[in-house]
């Protein structure tokens, strides 16, 4: 069974870009958000949510309801999600990593890509795949805060902020801060992959990949031992042509971030980085990036 | 560097190899000075699930932070209201979109941007699809609910002939 490639990443990193262009490989296979190791059994992503904004809600599911209606029912349709939900609900005490082993040998020998960013907020959900895949490959996916954070907020409000309870408390109110997220996301990622061997990571810029996206692809398809012929990186140049880059019948419509899938084409472009010593735009106090921050972002390359 | 320069692939990165290139496998990768630091979120952590824990919070903290959720939750729908009040004026909505593409007499403009006709035709194909969606559900809902209704119906005569 191939062993699976996973994006690790805080939400707004480019990662439904990344993940549906690297999984349009040939020898790929590229899945919507699962979120299945949200949880440590699949009736989990059912029993409701921890909380009044959690992320294990109805959505949540959509993306492994649009998987299972692909990869079993061969089209996603709502006769197949339904298929698709009992299919579940017969696996319901399973647990989330035996699922996903399923769901991998059933696409071998096609190696699996996914990504879901809410596997960040916890290292134990990332020891859950690490413990069902020994051997996974994982690619830690960065961002610029900036560019991060200001995305982070224009979506649903900046409601992922609260989840991981990204605040600042000031004299007698406190604020949504996303810079917090960013931090202490990617330190859980940094965390995590000091339990898992040197050859089993590698780490990105998305700008890096936006701008040549034909070199960082193929650098990431000869680490996780795929080809990196001339065919195989010009299908990755495409990933509108994913089964899932699109939105799904109406009992699971999405199961990535609806952006992505309003407009999946991939245009090469160089995004613009500001400098780290710049205002941060969403704080209404002018206020620029915590130092915690600035130390971690120019440790990944940026200045 | 400027606001509008993009990093190039030669961006200076300190002592860091490139964190592009792949992560050299051994002994020899530079660990991050940041494992085992604090996380910047004031609110402390289950060990439990490994996740911020606003119930452990002290009562003033949490007393902001519920303030802070209720003006989010107020601003949120605020804003979700004024997105539906939008979705119900389809005349006024198809009124605006048109617009674009025919003039008073009912002619297209001479120098209609292409831009705005795919735009348009997206919008419509993007309603098109919704519809057809709220109509499969609406459908299989009449389905289910006939189903009902047949089988309630046969329960009763069953019902009634046995008396």
């Amino acid at each position: 069974m191939a062993a699976p490639i996973f994006l690790l990443a805080p939400p707004r990193s480019y990662t439904s870009l990344v993940n549906a262009m690297l999984g349009q490989h040939p020898q790929a296979f590229g899945l919507p958000e699962l979120c299945l190791f949200n949880v440590e059994k699949l009736v989990d992503l059912w029993r409701g949510s921890e909380g009044p904004i959690s992320e294990n809600g109805a959505v949540a599911r959509h993306g492994l309801m649009r998987a299972l209606a692909e990869i079993y029912g061969g089209e996603q349709t709502t006769a197949t999600i339904n298929m698709a939900r009992a299919w579940a609900g017969a696996r319901e005490d399973w647990t989330s990593g035996r699922v996903f082993q399923e769901i991998v040998a059933k696409i071998d020998p096609l190696v699996a890509v996914e990504k879901s960013p809410s596997y960040t907020m916890s290292k134990i959900r990332m020891q859950w795949m690490y413990e069902a895949f020994p051997d996974a490959r994982f690619v830690h996916l960065i961002r610029h805060p900036i560019g991060q954070c200001k995305s982070l907020m224009a979506i649903n409000e900046g409601a992922f902020a609260i989840k991981v309870e990204a605040i600042e408390f000031r004299e007698d109110h406190c604020v949504l801060e996303p810079q917090i997220a960013w931090y202490d996301l990617n330190l859980n990622i940094l965390e995590f992959l000091d339990t898992v061997p040197d050859s089993q990571q590698i780490r990105m810029r998305g700008e890096d990949i936006m701008g040549s996206p034909e070199k960082h692809l193929a650098q990431i398809a000869e680490w996780a031992g795929l080809r990196t012929d001339a065919e195989a990186i010009e299908e990755m140049m495409h990933p509108e042509r994913s089964p899932f880059a699109c939105f799904g019948p109406i009992n699971a419509l999405f199961g990535n971030d609806p952006n992505f899938l309003a407009g999946p084409v991939f245009e090469p472009h160089k995004p613009k980085i500001p400098r780290l010593s710049d205002p941060a735009p969403w704080r209404d106090d002018g206020g620029g990036l915590y130092p915690e921050v600035i130390e971690m972002a120019r440790w990944f390359g940026y200045e | 560097m400027s606001d509008d320069k993009a990093v190039s692939e030669q961006t200076p990165i300190g002592a860091q190899p490139p964190v592009s290139e792949p992560k050299p496998a051994g002994g020899d990768k530079q660990k991050p000075p940041f494992l085992g630091t604090k996380r910047l979120s004031p609110v402390p952590i289950n060990p439990d699930t490994d996740r911020a824990d606003p119930t452990k919070l002290a009562p003033h903290q949490e007393a902001l932070r519920q303030a802070m959720l209720n003006v989010f939750t107020a601003q949120k729908a605020r804003r979700s209201l004024e997105r539906q009040v939008q979705h119900i004026s389809p005349n006024r909505n198809l009124a605006e979109g048109i617009k674009i593409l025919f003039d008073d007499k009912g002619q297209p403009p001479a120098n209609v941007p292409l831009e705005d006709i795919v735009e348009e035709r997206r919008r419509l194909e993007y309603h098109v699809k919704w519809f057809e969606g709220i109509l499969a559900e609406l459908r299989n809902r009449l389905v289910r609910v006939k189903e009902v209704e047949d089988y309630a119906f046969e329960m009763l005569s069953r019902s009634l002939d046995d008396e």
